[in-house]
């Protein structure tokens, strides 16, 4: 009996033991894949944006506008059917909080714009800012107040009449909140106040000439009455007055939308969305092909693609704004030599990157600012051309290097936050640059949670990194970089002070070309002083079951879940 | 039954402790790896430098790691398992509240596949013992034990999903189906409100993930089973149904009782295994379930859902230890507290 018990009693501690063993083994698994730090693509990364449409800039002109959109209004021409027509889209996002005043990723914007509307938004066709709950505004005292006027149409799902009060609440919601996007209104906006039923003013902290570009970003969407004053709601699914409304929300699973029988706008084209969310880019593939989803979106691997696409699957591609640098430390040495930087500068090779680390695709990157925005120059490719080491062995002498006294530098990079080729793309930079005969590289990496430390404690001299940017303007793609009262994220330790005054001038102006004048300046001095050394741009690809029969993508690279059609 | 009582008692108690340790365990590790939960929250999102000290404050982060820690533990003692520290606001609560029915409905599916291939497999050796059957269930019950769950899913995918068509490749419930939730474990919600057609869907998503895992941890029951069962069929009293006539169909029903009781001591070390189990089952399927989630919270240095998640996990098993222990007692006869 005492043996029997004394057994058990053993039994149990090995179970005890096995739980302890299961559970560190499992976060042991992580850590050893490089782990632990962040998801292996973009999960739940930064924030929303932007990428132009196909073919046009987005360019806003921010003076006084009629958009094109009109205030009477829909022109629906939805074909009637009888069969409900249910889109089902998979993805390896996350939702990570259904309210504005706390969201702050990609794929959640992606839903709030698909289930409100802001006051302006992006034409598909064209990528300029229309109006959207707006249907003109004026721009007063140089950019310091914007004055909306809203359509009278506008609902909420429930009837409930969308006014410039709700527009009112909801911005007040997301200061007093604050919420992570919350700077997005308290970096700019200090007043917001309706002026009577269908007029909303902003009084701006000082004038800001791309307001409209961040008045476009959820965190300026009005919300039904429900949401509470000064409490997130992560799950509500109350909305906004958009096309859609939320008629099912299970965290993690899915989430239903159906469409808005308020909405102003042109009615759907489908009668139910679902999206449903899987854990990697191998089953969101695999749930494709099983025909579970119509819609493959954000984010299968490359070979995926490939492969789907020679099964004979519609993919599509999307340019997208998503960019890839390398941060260059210039407060220490010996990177603190302009020369040395140029010369880094000179021997990349950016077409052979895309290539060969990205199977083509993606696309070599000239500039910070990304191809298809407005004020891009490839800086970069003129200054110093491609894989050009020549030019870099005569910086490089310059500084005093040789074969016999080489230059010695540490790249860093991040294994699984990026995706898969992070490795591979450190390792042929580093490639690139000892092919000048001059440069020793020592590659180091570190996981993302401990990775992000180290950057903005400028503990690395040259660094692998990528950006989402906030709104769709190039002063989101130059600004957080280079302006040096907000750049230490980055842990360049950049500051120039005519860079700085640049920056503060284009911010405030409204007009665009005075505006793109001054960001040509700006990259000119970027790469005169390569504080960073732009890489690549990204795509995205949304692959397409049989049953669909098209889909339009918004400028900021989102899908209009209402474009989507399929047979019945 | 009375010392029974008392004894379960005593062990329910002995939980708090195991759950303790594991805490503990667990708080000290997050503390130790490097990175810090909100940086790799923020990542390259621009967010100015005193927003994220404020940040620190309102999360709690700056106190010193002894406050943090009786802080977490006094909260979860009144129910509060605290807010995420990557998503703010949204309550750990609330997300296991999603999660724990996903992973009850996984877990007891796949312990009763893994008990029913794993005793049928079992017998059927020991019937057999030394035929080739034998031998091949034997190897059966090695190579079963040590199948990597992602591949043998991944396996699985391909066939019954990609290929044939027959079974969905993840998720708990299709995109077009309908279902009110009032459990969370859907199969039940299916037949309480009498809706066929979920609980149709719902048990063709639940069949390959309990399968993959049930097939796993079969080979270990296969073992025992075949063990024990074969040791009794040779055992003195057998022989003695035998020699007075008693029918083998009846024989082999009373040698399965005696033989069957080291079975549910295996049932109590699987229980671990079968959480385990439940993590890799989950990533591989998309199973929206307390293993992905600790597999995801874990990417992110989510210190509070990791902490609330490995403590929902040690008390389950700990109360899972505690029913076989009490159904261990109930059909030994010879256990006595």
């Amino acid at each position: 009996m005492g043996s029997r018990k004394n057994s058990r009693g053993l039994s149990r501690a090995v179970a005890a033991a096995i739980v302890v063993v299961v559970i560190l083994l499992a976060v042991g698994i992580y850590l050893m894949r490089g782990g632990g730090g962040a998801a292996p693509t973009e999960t739940t990364t930064p924030a929303a944006t932007p990428a132009a449409t196909e073919t046009t800039s987005p360019t806003t002109t921010p003076t006084t506008t009629t958009p094109t959109t009109t205030t009477t209004t829909p022109a629906a021409t939805p074909t009637e059917t009888a069969a409900l027509k249910t889109v089902v889209i998979g993805t390896t996002d996350k939702i990570t909080d259904l309210d504005p005043a706390n969201a702050y990723d990609f794929f959640t914007w992606e839903v709030l714009s698909n289930v409100m509307a802001g006051l302006v938004t992006y034409d598909p066709e064209t990528g300029q800012i229309v109006g959207d709950l707006a249907t003109s505004w004026e721009v007063q005292e140089n950019g310091k107040v914007w004055i909306f006027h809203l359509r009278k149409d506008a609902k909420f799902a429930d009837g409930t009449p969308c006014t410039a009060h709700d527009v009112v609440r909801s911005i007040e919601r997301v200061m007093k909140i604050q919420g992570d996007p919350s700077w997005l209104v308290t970096d700019f906006v200090e007043k917001v106040e309706a002026l009577d039923d269908y007029t909303v003013k902003f009084t701006l902290k000082r004038p800001t000439g791309y307001f409209l570009a961040v008045v476009a970003t959820p965190p300026y969407f009005p919300v039904h009455p429900n949401y509470p004053d000064d409490k997130i709601a992560s799950d509500a699914t109350w909305g906004g007055c958009g096309p859609y409304k939320i008629v099912e929300w299970v965290r993690d699973e899915r989430l239903v939308l159906e469409p808005n029988p308020y909405y102003y706008g042109p009615k759907p084209k489908n009668d139910r969305v679902v999206i449903l969310f899987y854990k990697n880019a191998q089953a969101l593939r695999s749930a494709l092909e099983a025909g579970d989803i119509d819609v493959a979106w954000r984010t299968l691997n490359p070979e995926d693609i490939q492969a789907l696409k020679e099964k004979g699957y519609n993919v599509v591609e999307i340019p997208g704004l998503f960019i890839r640098y390398i941060v260059v430390k210039v407060d220490a040495p010996p990177t603190d030599n302009k020369l040395v930087r140029q010369a880094l500068a000179a021997a990349i090779d950016r077409n052979e990157i895309a290539q060969v680390v990205f199977k083509g695709t993606v696309e070599p990157l000239y500039s910070m600012v990304p191809s298809k925005m407005w004020s891009y120059v490839p800086v970069f490719k003129e200054k110093y051309g491609d894989g050009n080491i020549e030019l870099a062995r005569q910086l490089l002498q310059q500084a005093g290097y040789s074969e016999d006294n080489p230059l010695v530098v540490e790249l860093w990079y991040t294994p699984t936050h990026y995706g898969d080729t992070e490795a591979q793309l450190a390792a042929i930079i580093a490639e690139q640059w000892e092919r000048t005969g001059m440069i020793k590289v020592i590659i180091k990496s570190s996981e993302w949670a401990q990775y992000v430390d180290q950057l903005s404690s400028g503990q690395f001299m040259l660094s692998l990194l990528g950006w989402y940017p906030d709104y769709l303007d190039p002063d989101n793609y130059l600004t957080p970089f280079l302006k040096s009262t907000a750049n230490s994220w980055t842990g360049t330790g950049y500051a120039n002070p005519q860079v700085d005054q640049l920056l503060e001038q284009a911010s405030v102006l409204t007009d665009q070309a005075q505006r793109a004048e001054l960001y040509k300046q700006v990259q000119e001095i970027l790469a005169e002083d390569v504080p960073f050394i732009p890489l690549i741009q990204g795509k995205l690809y949304v692959v397409l079951g049989p049953d669909v029969k098209s889909i339009t993508v918004s400028p900021l690279m989102f899908l209009i879940y209402s474009s989507i059609e399929v047979q019945g | 039954m009375g010392s029974l009582a008392r004894y379960l008692a005593l062990r329910a108690l002995l939980i708090i402790p195991t759950v303790l340790i594991l805490y503990t365990l667990i708080f000290i590790i997050l503390r130790v790896i490097p990175g810090n939960p909100i940086q790799a929250a923020l990542g390259t999102r621009y967010v100015p430098p005193e927003i994220i000290q404020e940040k620190m404050e309102r999360l709690g982060l700056n106190k010193p790691l002894h406050v943090q820690y009786f802080e977490y533990l006094w909260n979860v003692l009144h129910g509060d398992f605290g807010e995420s520290l990557i998503i703010e606001g949204r309550s750990i609560a609330d997300d296991l509240k999603y999660r724990i029915p996903a992973t009850i409905e996984l877990i007891l599916a796949g312990f009763f596949i893994s008990i029913i291939i794993g005793i049928t497999t079992g017998v059927v050796a020991a019937l057999r013992s030394g035929s080739k059957v034998d031998k091949g269930l034997r190897v059966y019950s090695i190579v079963a034990y040590t199948l990597f769950i992602p591949w043998l899913g991944s396996l699985l995918i391909l066939l019954f999903s990609v290929k044939l068509g027959w079974l969905p490749a993840g998720g708990r419930i299709s995109g077009g189906v309908e279902l009110e939730r009032i459990t969370g474990i859907y199969t039940l919600d299916a037949l309480i409100t009498r809706n066929w057609e979920a609980f149709k869907d719902v048990v063709k998503h639940l069949i390959l993930p309990a399968f993959t895992l049930g097939l796993v941890l079969s080979g270990a029951y296969t073992r025992v089973v075949r063990a024990n069962l074969a040791d009794v069929l040779n055992s003195d009293f057998v022989r003695a149904y035998k020699a007075r006539g008693v029918r083998e169909r009846k024989v082999l029903l009373y040698a399965m009782r005696n033989a069957l009781i080291p079975v549910v001591t295996l049932m109590g070390l699987q229980l671990a295994i079968l959480l385990g189990g439940a993590v890799l089952t989950e990533t591989t399927y998309s199973w929206p379930g307390l293993g992905s989630y600790l597999f995801e919270k874990i990417e992110n240095r989510d210190y509070t859902a990791i902490q609330g998640t490995v403590m929902v996990f040690a008390f389950m098993v700990g109360l899972l230890s505690l029913i076989v222990d009490a159904i261990y007692a109930l059909i030994d006869p010879r256990i006595r507290y």
